[in-house]
């Protein structure tokens, strides 16, 4: 059945417009989630520091054993946020096996050369400079603990050369180095070489080191060193890595990133999976509906039922098959830009490339004509139902909605989404927003089964208002409305789908960055805040607190850390204060414990976060600190305002030798009234970079970098809701240009031109005012009972502006699909009109 | 009235068709009736007597809800969908009134389609004569678009012949055309019977068109009211201005 398909597709190209669209932008859409997913797959980092080691021991990230289920238990692997470290004694350990020339444990220093502030640089230990392996350009290696070595870029920024001095900020302080020697460097950090021993001074991780470089004897099988590597730590936490591995391990960014794009990409296609089957299922539905005639004429001439599906799974082959051809290079171009964004947004690393698409081009082609596959299969079982007499009869009527399987299902859903409702209200902070989007998608899913059902049944109830604003014309609108009720099911999903879905999410996520700056605003009491990029020592906190007419200063560092769920574990992002005078600075809305007794094994944590670790006053808390280390701590307080300050609040003495830096990342100073800023600027000035602000810039910061982070949630609604809206657009411009014949024989028992116009204005204040109201009820009811369990309000914040795209951009697809349309249509001379074929 | 006999390429026995629904409407109503191979036979009557329906339930387009329907030989009555499928594209071809070919499709490939669809390959040189015969050789390439109505018309039956089918089904033929056209049209089926031996089973209201027929079948209400041999047009149309008289005193609507 491929040539008469292919001859069908090419004749009746205005009816396959919609399917093909709907396809060319689901396998794009496809195309940039499959390529994402595989260049992430295929993504290490690059080794560099590390290229001429033949393995490196680190630990990276942590795996978590879940609870036992069925037998089985579940663990989750997480990246560690601050780069965990081995002990150092594992040093002498895997230098002693066989094979193995030397071992170095690699120290990794957060430096800034004062010289070169703007080149991120990292500070190492100079026996590392063997695994890259560095070559001296100029000069000789340190060789006293004054002396360091610096690599070619920071030599150039700074205009440093071997006999001069260097100053850098190093654990918060100036200190001066004279440089020894220049050394030749790739990396993606410009590095600085210490002598082992001063490198060993400086580490904020007393006793452990970054990684251990394994260097192979000369002749030695590298597998047989890495294996025996490998069986030598096996009784640690620490793993080895090898061969493309190197790169994860040097950069960590690397790692993080490679599990963002996985999940970005693979969440998001499934999302759009789901959108695209909705679309493309409708759409052939509607190309099968259109041309029952020629369907049953070929039944009654010759066709079997099977060769009538045949030939509709023919054609939709064909058009996916188009579909890719156009959709794939799109994709590709799509990616690149995405990847561009997400560098420049710092979402990935600059190293991270696209690669591949030999698997995920063919896997999206692959998958995109299947679903189209099974949406025809599906219309082309309905089709089999055209009785051949069809083809005799002057008007090919529309059967009645059948399907008691439909109404069913689609009752369930509903009640099933009035559950979740009830559920939702009872939950806190991750699992009302679990079950919020089960109940968003149990919603979207009911209405598009019933939409058969809302259609006709809003014609009968928007009858009366019809005919009493539009009269005449209203009339024929709702009776229109009743006859077409099938074909517009499509137009009705796919704008429920935009507006309750979009609506959700993108409100969802003003609210949560609202809420975020408002906690954060209202309790942050200090009025001034030193900060600094280069981190400042526990000493400024203070030196601030001897300022005459500072009435408290807390020295405040931001950190994640892991903490058990109900199954597995996750990153949550935490703080670590100075508790002394914290309750003058900070106002976390403490309800039950005090942040005064944030000392030693305690923590303090959210509402929403003992909720959902099980975590009680007085009781133990376990969780995993950045860098893997396990800790069991006391429970002192329990905090509202998590969305500002973190969910998890932890003294910085826990956090001592746990964080990369180890240091502060600024200080919360707070002033007596009329104190001026002139003895506060005196402070910023002993420590390198920093400055003193107002904490509306904090907050001010904080809300750029929420932005940023919702950029990609907001780009992923955007092009989901674009792509349904463009449905049912595709579906509107079909039903309009196909009424020609309608709307002459209309004019012709006179109706007036102006009657025909305000009977389709009124179909579609109907049909798109039901869809939006749907839409509006669903987003609403999922977003206030997400946004009262995460932030205690009933009523959600929506900006002015969201209504307004809501309604503008329903008003504008109407005039666009439909009115423009129509309008054109009634151009043409009735008579013309009446003698075209449907 | 006509009782069928072996000679019958079709026949019909004790057939009824009844359409469902809270007030159900018999449209054919134990209706006997055979078919002769090699004759033409034109079924008449008025609006809702039942002469589409058993015009349908002969080609095995619809089902009779009881008695059974033989073609050449074969009880339609058993087959699957599939199976009617299969017998209509080998044993039966189609002219409509309108909207006869898909508009995808050229001129040959509506008339090769039967062939194509039941994977056989069509004898070329009774092909090339049909296409002759309905006077198409030009049109071959053009779609169904660009001819006019009775070059349409005429494709159908050029389709309908090109697998040599016992029986040609017509279902208003000529509803759509003017005289001059209905008239090739006619003479085209007419030659079809005389000289291939064909049998062609017409449903019409034309008395004119009706004339061409060896036979002419009168239905009212579901029922056989005249079976007449070669009546001549004045006598149909006699017949027909009868019924039509008779109509509002039947108590039944059809």
């Amino acid at each position: 059945m491929l040539g008469p398909a292919v001859q069908m597709v090419r004749f009746r190209k205005g009816g396959f417009v919609a399917t093909f669209v709907a396809l060319v932008a689901g396998v794009m859409i496809l195309t940039v989630c499959g390529l994402l997913v595989e260049s992430g797959l295929r993504y290490q980092g690059a080794p560099q520091r590390y290229a001429g080691a033949a393995a490196v021991v680190a630990q990276r990230d942590i795996t978590i054993a879940g609870p036992e289920m069925f037998g089985e238990s579940e663990s989750t692997t997480l990246v560690l946020p601050e780069r965990g470290g081995v002990p150092e004694a594992l040093v002498r350990r895997i230098a002693a096996v066989p094979g193995v020339a030397d071992a170095v444990g690699d120290r990794s220093i957060a430096v800034v050369p004062v010289a070169a502030a703007k080149v991120p640089t990292a500070g190492h230990g100079w026996g590392s400079a063997a695994l890259a392996p560095y070559r001296l350009v100029s000069g000789t290696g340190p060789r006293s603990d004054g002396e360091i070595v610096v690599d070619a870029r920071l030599a150039e920024a700074g205009g440093l050369r071997p006999g001069s001095t260097a100053e850098i900020v190093v654990g918060g302080t100036v200190q001066r180095f004279q440089v020894s020697g220049v050394v030749a460097a790739r990396g993606r950090e410009a590095a600085l070489f210490f002598t082992d021993a001063q490198a060993a001074l400086l580490d904020p991780h007393p006793g452990r080191v970054d990684a251990i470089g394994v260097l192979a004897e000369p002749g030695a099988d590298p597998e047989a060193v890495i294996a025996s590597v490998r069986k030598a730590v096996a009784d640690t936490e620490a793993k080895t890595y090898a061969g493309d591995g190197l790169g994860l391990v040097e950069e960590p960014a690397a790692a993080a990133a490679r599990e963002f794009v996985v999940q970005a990409g693979a969440s998001f296609g499934g999302y759009a999976a789901l959108i695209i089957i909705f679309v493309v299922a409708a759409t052939v539905g509607l190309s099968v509906r259109h041309r029952r005639r020629d369907l049953a004429l070929l039944r009654a001439i010759a066709a079997t039922p099977g060769q009538v599906r045949a030939l509709i799974l023919g054609e939709t082959g064909v058009l996916s098959l188009l579909a890719a051809v156009v959709g794939v290079p799109c994709g590709l171009a799509a990616t690149v830009w995405i990847r561009g964004e997400l560098v420049d947004r710092g979402f990935v690393p600059e190293s991270f490339t696209l690669r591949g698409g030999f698997l995920a081009v063919p896997a999206v082609i692959a998958a995109v004509a299947a679903i189209a596959l099974v949406s025809a299969w599906i219309a082309a079982r309905r089709a089999t139902g055209i009785r051949p007499t069809e083809a005799l009869g002057e008007a090919a009527v529309e059967p009645a909605p059948d399907g008691r399987v439909r109404v069913v299902s689609g009752l369930v859903l509903l009640a099933l989404s009035g559950c979740l409702i009830a559920l939702t209200g009872g939950l806190d902070g991750e699992a009302a927003m679990g079950a919020a989007v089960g109940m968003l998608y149990t919603f979207v899913l009911a209405v598009a089964l019933l939409a058969p059902w809302i259609n006709s049944g809003t014609a009968r109830l928007l009858a009366p208002v019809l005919r009493a604003v539009w009269r005449t014309s209203g009339h024929l609108a709702a009776e229109n409305l009743r006859a077409n009720a099938r074909g517009m099911v499509a137009v009705l999903t796919a704008l429920v789908l935009s507006v309750g879905f979009g609506g959700t999410v993108w409100f969802l996520q003003d609210n949560l960055e609202r809420e975020t700056v408002v906690q954060s605003r209202e309790g942050t009491l200090a009025q001034h805040v030193l900060a600094s990029g280069a981190g400042l020592p526990a000493s400024a906190a203070e030196e601030a607190r001897r300022i005459p007419g500072v009435l408290a200063a807390t020295g405040v560092r931001r950190t994640s850390v892991i903490v058990p769920m109900d199954f597995g574990a996750q990153e949550v992002v935490a703080q670590g204060i100075d508790p002394q005078g914290a309750e003058q600075t900070l106002d976390l809305r403490v309800r039950s414990g005090s942040l005064a007794d944030l000392k030693g094994a305690a923590v303090a944590v959210s509402e929403s976060r003992a909720k959902s670790s099980g975590w009680k006053l007085g009781g133990k808390a376990r969780l995993w600190l950045g860098d893997g280390t396990e800790v069991t701590l006391r429970v002192v307080a329990v905090y509202d305002r998590g969305f500002g300050f973190g969910d998890v609040t932890l003294a910085n003495e826990t956090l001592g030798g746990h964080t990369v830096t180890g240091l502060d990342d600024h200080v919360l100073i707070r002033t007596a009234p009329g104190v001026g800023t002139a003895a506060l600027a005196a402070l910023a000035e002993r420590y390198p970079a920093s400055t003193v602000t107002g904490t509306d810039r904090l907050t001010g910061e904080l809300a750029r970098d929420l932005a940023i982070s919702a950029w990609l949630n907001r780009l992923l609604i955007a092009v989901l809701v674009g792509y349904a809206v463009l449905a049912a657009a595709n579906t509107l411009v079909m039903a309009a240009l196909s009424r020609t014949r309608e709307l002459s024989l209309l004019r012709l028992v006179g109706v007036t031109r102006g009657q025909v116009r305000r009977m389709v204005y009124a179909e579609q204040s109907a049909l798109l005012g039901v869809a939006l109201t749907i839409g509006v009820a669903i987003a609403a009811v999922t977003l206030s009972s997400v946004v009262n369990a995460v932030a205690g309000q009933p009523v959600p914040y929506v900006p002015a502006l969201g209504w307004a795209v809501i309604v503008v951009g329903t008003a504008a697809l109407a005039l666009v699909s439909t009115i423009l349309p129509i309008g054109g249509l009634l151009r043409t001379p009735p008579v013309e009109g009446i003698g075209v074929r449907e | 009235m006509s009782m069928p006999t072996a000679d019958d390429v079709v026949s019909v026995e004790r057939v009824s068709r009844t359409y469902g629904g809270d007030q159900p409407v018999v449209a054919l109503d134990d209706v006997d009736a055979g078919f002769r191979r090699g004759t033409m036979t034109a079924v008449m009557g008025p609006s809702g007597s039942g002469k589409s329906t058993l015009l349908h339930c002969a080609a095995g387009l619809d089902r009779p809800t009881s008695g059974r329907v033989l073609l050449g030989g074969t009880d339609l009555s058993r087959m699957s969908e599939k199976q009617l499928t299969e017998l209509r594209r080998d044993r039966v071809g189609f002219v409509f009134q309108a909207f006869n070919l898909v508009g995808a499709l050229t001129v040959e490939q509506n008339i090769l389609l039967p062939s194509r669809l039941s994977g056989r390959k069509p004898d070329p040189a009774w092909v090339a004569e049909v296409v002759e015969r309905v006077g198409l050789v030009r049109r071959l390439r053009h779609r169904p678009s660009e001819l006019s109505g009775g070059q349409q018309q005429r494709a159908a039956i050029a389709r309908a012949l090109a697998t040599r089918p016992e029986v040609i089904f017509c279902d208003e033929p000529t509803g759509a055309l003017d005289t001059q056209t209905a008239a090739e049209v006619l003479e085209l089926l007419r030659a079809v019977v005389d000289e291939s031996g064909q049998t062609v089973i017409m449903v019409t209201h034309d008395p004119v068109a009706a004339s061409y027929a060896d036979r002419v079948m009168v239905f009212a209400d579901g029922r056989i009211v005249q079976d007449m041999p070669q009546p001549g047009v004045r006598r149909i149309a006699e017949q027909l201005a009868a019924l039509g008289r008779r109509r509002p005193v039947a108590a039944r609507e059809g």
